[in-house]
């Protein structure tokens, strides 16, 4: 925790926690081991595309200039924006601002909604294209080059997997918007918005890595 | 529409400002450099810009990891875990590329 806390903002102590700063580090500790388990979930995705470009350059890149590298692009800006917001929110329960956090809640939970349209249009004009090889009816508009069909599978496993994350991370966050809402929850809970602020930043780790390694550095 | 910032005193003004001084400069540096990403990707001005934009990926990974997720303020355990799951990365990356890349 980079800066102090307001008076009246804190943690109300659960009673196998020693003080409430064993607990605030416990929970801290706790978002990052799993945390670590996400990284190595989409490292090994990202570590297959970089196998896939090694293996099969000419049709690895024959693939990618299919991807929509502008929507991408935009989709990063978006993220980047939303990680402004939730850092913003952090900031605001240790001031005791809670409504501007609750706002600012609501902002990034907006900003993760305008990411996942924007995916959705990106996944429509890849249909529209014929440019989804595990659909038996639409035929792969790169058939001719059968090692393009890896990458574009891995292209939407990971992304997809993405768009999973931001999804639960939404509903999870609009949930504790909801909570957090409630008079007195920055007096028992203040810590809840710096935990859920990490998976938050953690996503937006992702795309930051997912962006360039599928869209921009196989053109 | 009335500006909510009209109506805050000058010292939360102020406390404002200083509070959120690191996130929004953080956000602008994480803008110019996807500005540089997409640039190069756009233009591709050279056939090894691969390694450029890679870099760029790092410094942006960095920014997050340490300025927006504040491992830089946690203490050592935490900064132990944060360090110890890239650096398990980092195995998984160079026993794998040194297969692939010495064949």
């Amino acid at each position: 925790m980079s800066q102090p806390l307001a008076d009246g903002v804190g943690v109300a102590r659960a009673e196998h926690f020693e003080s409430i700063a064993q607990q605030r580090a416990a929970a801290t500790l706790g978002i990052w081991a799993w945390l670590i388990t996400e990284l190595l979930l989409f490292s090994a995705l990202f570590l297959v595309a970089l196998i896939t470009r090694i293996q099969h350059p000419e049709a690895t890149v024959a693939a990618a200039k299919h991807l929509k590298f502008w929507i991408g692009a935009t989709n990063t800006v978006v993220l980047i924006c939303s990680s402004l917001t939730m850092s913003m929110a952090i900031e605001f329960s240790r001031m005791g601002w809670q409504r501007a956090m609750v706002r600012a809640m609501l902002a990034t939970a907006a900003l993760g909604g305008l990411f996942l349209v924007l995916k959705g249009y990106e996944y429509y004009a890849d249909w529209d294209e014929h440019m989804m090889p595990f659909l038996s009816s639409r035929p792969f508009a790169l058939a001719e080059t059968p090692a393009a069909r890896l990458f574009v599978n891995l292209y939407y496993v990971a992304t997809l997997l993405h768009a999973l994350h931001l999804f639960t991370g939404i509903a999870l966050l609009l949930g504790m918007t909801w909570m957090a809402a409630k008079a007195g929850f920055l007096a028992r809970h203040q810590n809840w918005i710096e935990i859920y602020g990490l998976y938050w930043h953690f996503i937006d780790l992702v795309w930051i890595l997912a962006f360039p390694i599928l869209y921009v550095v196989n053109r | 529409m009335r500006n909510p910032l009209a109506a805050l005193r000058a010292d939360d003004r102020a406390q404002l400002r200083k509070r959120l001084r690191t996130p929004v400069l953080t956000f602008l540096a994480l803008l110019a450099l996807l500005a540089v990403n997409v640039t190069l990707g756009a233009t591709l001005p050279f056939a090894q810009v691969w390694i450029v934009e890679l870099g760029v990926v790092a410094v942006m990974v960095a920014l997050i990891l340490l300025v927006s997720m504040e491992v830089i303020h946690e203490p050592p355990l935490i900064r132990l875990f944060s360090g110890l799951g890239f650096f398990w990365v980092a195995i998984l990356f160079g026993m794998t590329l040194t297969d692939y890349l010495a064949r």
